[in-house]
């Protein structure tokens, strides 16, 4: 089936520019939510996205725990609902505009730098950058990548087509971007470093019961070796120290996530793993500055819990630019 | 039943709205073997038909080799896009899911004639002496890949010795295997030198330098 997708305004007009009473970082679920309620409530409203909207969840094939998809629906398509509907209330959206720093001016007014050198102004600003794949850091990586490794099976797992496939992690992103995989590569293995799987039953179930998947636990991988391209993962068996080799085509890498928020770590609180701090009302302790979705300080990284945390910034922004007045 | 659903023709219409000069969509299809000709077909008509200055132009790869030779068009399906000069951008495969978006990135700066790119950037190209081909290997499903593309088109836009080559890798998997593309966004400079990822300008430029040592 073909779809034709709009992710990037062409119109080259991009930002009205002026004062805009949010700036919103990073165009995922999280950013994208805060987008359409500040907007629908007449707010002038900017999202700046580094790359194209859509965030994590666009990268994901099938979603089926966000309600009122009771077939699921593909994360891409969820995600160009969310902008059409952002859009729709006015909202404009700013691609390949990466933030690169955010400086309180006065109470009231925000200035946030890109990398391009353009400078907008909010008076408030919400940070919804989220994380991206981590990397394991192990000898191999970083050469192979694009040679048969790869953090997107969406993107890339169409290149494994019969050949032998090994994801790194079984988690919920592994074993969920995995199952597609299994449709047609030759055969699907597991490698994960604990001793069980924390994905959620219904995902492990689904894994187990394919004929050509196989999982490996309490495995450490040591090394992606390679010619001009990947040939295979270097593992330890935790439990007898053994070395193993394990032949593959393609390694794909799901060992869990780092927060963007290099650009703010002078500015706001963060956890030990670099996680913003946020209360209840995604206030970070800057005024006027807000952090949501991923990006937050334990948020279990659900769709759903974004969308929330979207919807709360929004409506503290609506009463915080009441009280600036 | 058009490919493209009323919404998305509304904001094509709007995008394609300000185009200050014409812009072809140049066509070859191939009698042979192609599995998205007629779609390819339709889809351009379609864009087209939302504007008076995007026309349509079509041609059989093996008929009419002559008008491919012209346009350094070696395989198809393929897509020129021409605006006022011809900047070399060229799509290969269907410019589906993700990719359309690079369609249109394509027609608005082919008619808009001018590149959105850093200080740096543009002088390095400006002080370009030699051809670069510049490839581009995307996927319709990967939501990274237009950032490369549309790289790219800037490129190939601003300097007239740079051309885009966007190929949809699925469709070409002898390319694609010739290149050992096996993740993409692919950036592939000269033949030789790669670049993985959507990576930012200047990597690009350094690739381009190093193609050139
Ligand atoms: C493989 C996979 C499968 C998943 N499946 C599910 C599922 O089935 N159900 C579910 O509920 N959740 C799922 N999730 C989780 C869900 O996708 C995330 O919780 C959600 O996307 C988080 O939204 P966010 O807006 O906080 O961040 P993100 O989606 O990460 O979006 C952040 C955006 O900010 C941009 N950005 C970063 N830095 C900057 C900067 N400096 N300047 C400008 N822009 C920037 C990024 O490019 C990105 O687009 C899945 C995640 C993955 C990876």
């Amino acid at each position: 089936m073909l779809d034709f997708k709009i992710t990037e305004d062409t119109s080259g007009q991009g930002a009205t520019g002026g004062l805009y009473d949010v700036i919103i970082v990073g165009g995922g679920p999280a950013g994208l939510t805060t987008a359409i309620y500040a907007s629908r409530d007449g707010m002038k409203t900017l999202v700046l996205e580094r790359e194209t909207t859509g965030g994590l969840a666009a990268t994901t094939e099938l979603i089926e725990n966000y309600p009122g998809f009771p077939d699921g629906i593909n994360g891409m398509d969820l995600m160009e609902r969310f902008r059409v509907q952002a859009e729709r209330f006015g909202t404009e959206v700013v691609e390949f505009e990466e933030v690169s720093s955010v400086k309180p001016v006065s109470p009231g007014l925000i200035e946030v730098q890109t990398d391009g050198g353009t400078a907008y102004q909010g008076k408030t600003v919400v940070i919804a950058t989220g994380s991206r794949p981590k990397k394991l850091g192990i000898p191999g990586e970083d050469e192979y990548y694009g040679k048969g490794v790869s953090y997107c099976a969406t993107c890339d797992g169409p290149f494994f087509k019969g050949k032998t496939v090994i994801i790194i992690g079984a988690g919920n992103s592994g074993l969920q971007e995995g199952l597609p995989v299994l449709e047609y590569a030759k055969q699907v293995t597991f490698i994960e470093f604990l001793p069980y799987s924390r994905a959620e039953q219904i995902l492990q179930d689904r894994v187990r019961s394919h004929e050509k998947s196989a999982m490996l636990f309490n495995y450490r991988v040591t090394e992606i070796r390679g010619d001009s391209t990947v040939t295979g993962v270097v593992a330890v068996d935790r439990a007898t120290n053994e070395e193993h080799l394990f032949p593959a085509d393609g390694v794909f890498i799901y060992v869990g996530y780092t927060p963007y928020t290099r650009f703010v770590s002078d500015l706001v609180e963060l956890n030990r793993w670099g996680y913003i701090e946020s209360d209840a009302h995604m206030r970070t302790k800057v005024p006027g500055l807000y952090a949501i979705g991923d990006v937050r300080a334990d948020n279990p990284a659900q769709l759903s819990v974004s969308v929330g945390d979207g919807t709360k910034a929004a409506l503290d922004i609506r009463e915080y630019i009441q009280n600036l007045k | 039943m058009g490919l493209l659903d009323q919404e998305t023709t509304t904001r094509v219409k709007n995008m394609l709205a300000d185009l200050p000069a014409a812009v072809k969509l140049v066509v070859f299809t191939d009698d042979r073997h192609c599995e998205y000709c007629t779609e390819i077909v339709q889809l351009v008509t379609e864009v087209a038909a939302t504007t008076d200055l995007v026309s349509v132009e079509i041609f059989e790869i093996h008929r009419d080799a002559d008008k491919a030779r012209d346009l350094h068009i070696e395989r198809a399906p393929a897509l020129a896009i021409v605006g006022e000069r011809d900047y070399g951008l060229r799509f290969y495969g269907i410019p589906s899911g993700y990719e359309f978006s690079t369609l249109l990135h394509g027609i608005h700066s082919a008619g808009h004639g001018h590149a959105h790119l850093d200080t740096q950037t543009k002088a390095y190209l400006d002080g370009l002496k030699v051809p670069v081909d510049y490839q581009v290997f995307v996927t319709p499903t990967c939501p990274y890949c237009p950032r490369a593309a549309v790289l790219a088109i800037e490129m190939a836009v601003h300097s007239d010795l740079v051309n885009a080559n966007i190929v949809e890798s699925a469709e070409f998997p002898d390319l694609a295997n010739r290149f050992s593309v096996m993740g993409v966004p692919l950036t592939v400079i000269n033949g030789k030198e790669r670049v993985e990822g959507a990576a930012p300008a200047h990597m690009v430029v350094d690739a381009m330098r190093r193609a050139m040592a």
